[in-house]
């Protein structure tokens, strides 16, 4: 499996560990009234779903990124690959 | 006073060399290394009068050489200086950013063709999944080399370096010279 890096070009799957759903770069607010529950689902619950998925990966063997990758889980098919810090940086200007 | 005498990362008095048909291997035990990353918003310094290269780029100016390690992240090189303290040589050049001591978390092994590019490519390609292509003179990848994490400098045409982690000198030595080995019986 080849995985499309933005910066480095395809690198070989190996190269990187896998962390699971993307979900966990939207961290809740802390300071919302909800704050109990919305971090109860945080950090329990996570998608995994069979099909489409965006999932976090980092590039241990590589340049160190952490990638939001999304993959069918069905086909295994990459269908891309973005930086996670421009991700959470674009949700952030949001 | 205690009697201490110095050895290489592969346990010997003298750095290790051996040839196999095209192929040198030297262990380049003076490599003084220092990693440099830069800071949120910062911009790049010029350290030692270094541009410092994009993605997967490697410099050489004079007696010191950079290569890229990451976004805002590179690995500064100072030949022949291991002995020296040389975290606070590059921090004197980039006082800013985040300088790390590296030189002996790190083993370096140059190798040199005397056939030019083709038994250097032909070697990557048994022991590295990149495109040699992508690999050209000026080139860096960090990538895996039999399940341990290596860089591999592309310097120039007919030479190149591997450096991996210290503690697993032994086993990269291996690696590399049994594949040279290979290589050289089968042509």
């Amino acid at each position: 499996m080849l995985i499309p890096h933005p910066l480095l070009g395809p690198r070989n799957a190996q190269e990187f560990t896998y962390l699971g759903d993307a979900q966990l770069l939207r961290r809740p607010d802390p300071q919302a009234p909800d704050a109990e529950a919305a971090f109860c689902d945080y950090v329990f619950q996570r998608s995994n779903p069979a099909g489409v998925h965006q999932e976090l990966w980092f590039h241990e063997q590589g340049d160190r990124s952490w990638l939001v990758v999304t993959r069918n889980t069905v086909t295994h098919e990459i269908l891309g690959a973005e930086l996670a810090c421009d991700v959470a940086k674009r949700e952030g200007a949001q | 006073m205690t009697d201490l005498s110095p050895i290489t990362a592969l346990g010997d008095a003298a750095p290790r060399q051996t040839s196999f048909g095209a192929l040198t291997i030297q262990e380049n035990a003076g490599l003084g290394l220092a990693s440099l990353y830069l800071r949120k918003g910062q911009t790049a310094p010029a350290p030692f009068g270094m541009r410092l290269p994009e993605v997967s780029g490697a410099v050489q100016a004079g007696d010191y050489g950079a290569f890229w390690t990451g976004p805002g992240q590179w690995m500064i090189e100072l030949p022949n200086r291991a002995e020296a303290d040389v975290a606070a040589l590059v921090l004197a050049e980039a006082t800013e950013a985040s300088v790390s001591e590296q030189t002996h978390g790190f083993v370096a092994f140059e190798i040199t063709s005397k056939a030019g590019a083709d038994p250097l490519e032909a070697l990557l390609s048994k022991l590295i999944d990149i495109d040699t292509a992508a690999l050209g003179p000026g080139r860096v990848v960090r990538t895996g080399l039999e399940h341990m994490t290596v860089f591999v400098i592309r310097r120039a045409e007919d030479r190149l370096a591997v450096l991996g982690m210290r503690s697993f000198a032994g086993a990269l030595w291996h690696a590399l010279e049994t594949t040279c080995q290979r290589l050289e019986s089968k042509t």
